[in-house]
């Protein structure tokens, strides 16, 4: 199996999942939705695995080969997060995102070549960056959520405020997560899990500032003041995400390749 | 009530004063005396750091003192540190993470974690304690390894000639080299590297065409692509050890038919690169080979006798007791056909602690995803 026959696996997973979702919000019982899902899965990691037995090795050195399995666990984990917490939207976001990087793959097929360097050739490349992405997804939501309650008021205030905490502490443990397996990944590559790198500095400020709002109720800061936080978090966020590369405390970091 | 809550608005400002009060003591140490110096809290100061961080979690403490292992606190002291850390990653050239303010901070994240931590202790429950346990003990060890304990850690960089054994290693920036309590034999140093490839050159600016945008040919022999309006295949690949890469490519010019053959070479430490012109302007140059990867295969001596032989590459290293060491580098400018590898030795006894951190904070936020904003 070669990456000629991936665009039949992937338009077939991208299709099932398609329909998976719609299901999920069209039919009653999510039992069809969740099958349709699943199949895509399977169909999606049949390809990885005659591809991994093609070349003799795990597809994880070019950049083609990572969003593969980008595409893979995107959509897996927010399966499982929609196991959990049945919420639809994340399971169609989790497809777009993946569907970008498909087709990234599809469009693109002279990256294929492209060489990965020694450092990123991990198996922690791929969960490090996939459950950031989702994190950043729950982040997102949390936002616009939390900009919603701040613009419109009580009224939605205690239907948003359950929803805005949830989105917070899970994407904040996904947060986490990305942030430790860089940890223990920057010790293999680089000797030492941390280093106060510019990415990794705003890495912590992202997390410090998600920390200061889940512990704001303890200082007595009322719920609708502690919101004010999320939005100015985000930003942070934005600046560890995109922006790092473009500040002069971060020339010469290690993150930027 | 109201005398109440005007009581609790005071001890608020009674541990905001003694915050400001300690990174006041910061920054005046920090003008007196400069920066941190790492090296007063080796073993065993750290240890008895540890222990002291420790009473607050074995013994309950008087009313007066726990208060500082209140949310509250937590609150004040993760906006300082956001606001420091801020400085940190926006003004260039700084050194907070050296400084005594931060220093003190830090030392006060890590107080109001054992007491918040003693506190909960004592009324532990586990089916509604075990998410706050595994996170904010996970986070303790973690800073308590990555902080004090990162005094004890000791950086080398060792250069091993093949077929060499060598016990000497450097400190980055220093140049005299101390003997070290662990030796590497160098047996073989391995690189795979990806193809070079043909590219399109801009001989004045150096840029690969199109502008921007470049594209390649990979130098594999009956591979074949268009650049910039001309057709390139490569019709032969050369690369034996220690000479540099040759490929003989033939082109054609899409629009009118042009022809151009010939060989193209990136050279290497001792031979002169080739290229085939176009024109006045362009040429037909090779890139350098990238690593792929890159290994060696090592003996390991300690002095207290143990020994140990394996591969160390880039994302691999090789375990002997508290030393790790590291694929580093090589003679880059040989590539390939480097003789001498360069390792990173890394000595971290806390490095056990930190991982058990890690873990529990890991797992702790897995109960993050599963239990979402409910409050404990």
């Amino acid at each position: 199996m070669t990456w000629n026959e991936f665009i039949y696996f992937a338009l077939g997973s991208l299709l099932l999942w398609t329909f998976g979702t719609v299901a999920l919000y069209r039919v009653k019982k999510s039992f069809t939705g969740e099958l349709l899902i699943i199949a895509g899965l399977l169909l999606f990691s049949t390809f990885i695995g005659l591809l991994w037995s093609h070349i003799d090795h795990p597809p994880l050195r070019t950049m083609g080969e990572t969003r593969l399995w980008y595409s893979f666990f995107l959509v897996l984990v927010g399966y499982i997060t929609y196991k959990i917490w049945r919420f639809k939207w994340l399971m169609a976001y989790s497809i777009l995102v993946s569907a970008a990087f498909i087709f990234v793959n599809l469009l693109k097929p002279e990256i294929h070549g492209t060489n990965l360097m020694p450092a990123l050739q991990s198996i922690w490349f791929v969960p490090h960056v996939t459950v950031y992405i989702l994190s950043y997804a729950m982040m997102g939501a949390a936002t616009i959520a939390a900009t919603i309650t701040l613009s419109t008021g009580k009224k939605r205030e205690s239907e948003l405020m359950p929803l805005i905490d949830n989105l917070v502490h899970i994407g904040f443990g996904f947060l986490v997560l990305g942030m430790l397996m860089g940890a223990i990944w920057a010790k293999e590559a680089w000797g030492d899990y941390w280093t106060w790198d510019p990415k990794e500095v705003w890495a912590f400020i992202t997390g410090s500032a998600y920390l200061v709002y889940m512990h704001a109720h303890y200082a007595k800061i009322s719920r609708k003041d502690a919101l004010w936080i999320l939005p100015v978090a985000f930003i942070l966020l934005m600046i560890t995400w995109l922006g790092v590369n473009y500040l002069p405390a971060a020339q010469g970091s290690i993150h930027t390749y | 009530m109201g005398s109440q809550s005007k009581r609790k608005q005071e001890t608020a400002l009674v541990e905001i004063i003694i915050i400001s009060a300690v990174i006041i003591a910061g920054f005046a140490l920090q003008f007196v005396i400069g920066p941190l110096d790492f090296g007063i809290l080796v073993f065993p100061v750290n240890l008895i750091l540890g222990f002291i961080l420790l009473l607050p979690i074995l013994f309950k403490l008087s009313q007066p003192i726990r208060k500082f292992g209140s949310g509250k606190v937590s609150v004040i002291l993760l906006t300082i540190v956001t606001i420091m850390a801020i400085y940190m990653g926006l003004v260039s050239g700084n050194d907070v993470k050296h400084s005594w303010p931060f220093a003190f901070v830090y030392l006060m994240c890590m107080v109001n974690l054992a007491i918040a931590i003693g506190k909960r202790v004592r009324k532990f429950r586990l089916k509604k304690d075990y998410g706050f346990m595994l996170n904010h003990i996970g986070l303790l060890l973690l800073l308590f390894a990555a902080g004090p304990g990162s005094a004890d850690m000791q950086r080398w960089f060792m250069t091993v000639a093949e077929g060499a054994t060598e016990w000497r290693g450097e400190r980055s920036g220093a140049t005299d080299p101390v003997e070290l309590p662990i030796a590497i034999t160098l047996l073989d140093f391995k690189m795979d590297e990806y193809p070079p490839k043909i590219a399109i050159v801009d001989k004045v600016t150096g840029e690969s065409q199109p502008v921007k945008r470049p594209v390649f040919v990979e130098a594999v022999g009956g591979e074949t692509g268009i650049i910039s309006g001309w057709r390139v295949s490569v019709d032969s690949f050369d690369y034996r050890p220690m000479m540099a890469p040759v490929a003989m490519i033939s082109a054609e010019r899409v629009s009118d038919g042009k022809i151009l053959t010939g060989r193209v070479s990136c050279g290497n430490h001792f031979q002169q690169f080739r290229i085939l012109d176009i024109d006045e302007r362009l040429c037909f140059a090779m890139t350098y080979p990238e690593p792929e990867r890159f290994s060696s295969q090592v003996e390991v001596f300690t002095k207290d006798g143990k020994e140990k032989s394996g591969v160390v590459e880039v994302n691999a290293p090789i375990k002997t007791g508290s030393w790790n060491i590291y694929q580093y580098s090589y003679d880059t400018s040989k590539g390939r056909d480097s003789q001498i590898s360069i390792f990173e030795l890394v000595y971290d006894p806390w490095l056990i602690p930190a991982y058990a951190g890690i873990a529990m904070v890991m797992l702790g936020s897995l109960t993050l995803l599963f239990r979402g904003g409910k409050r404990e």
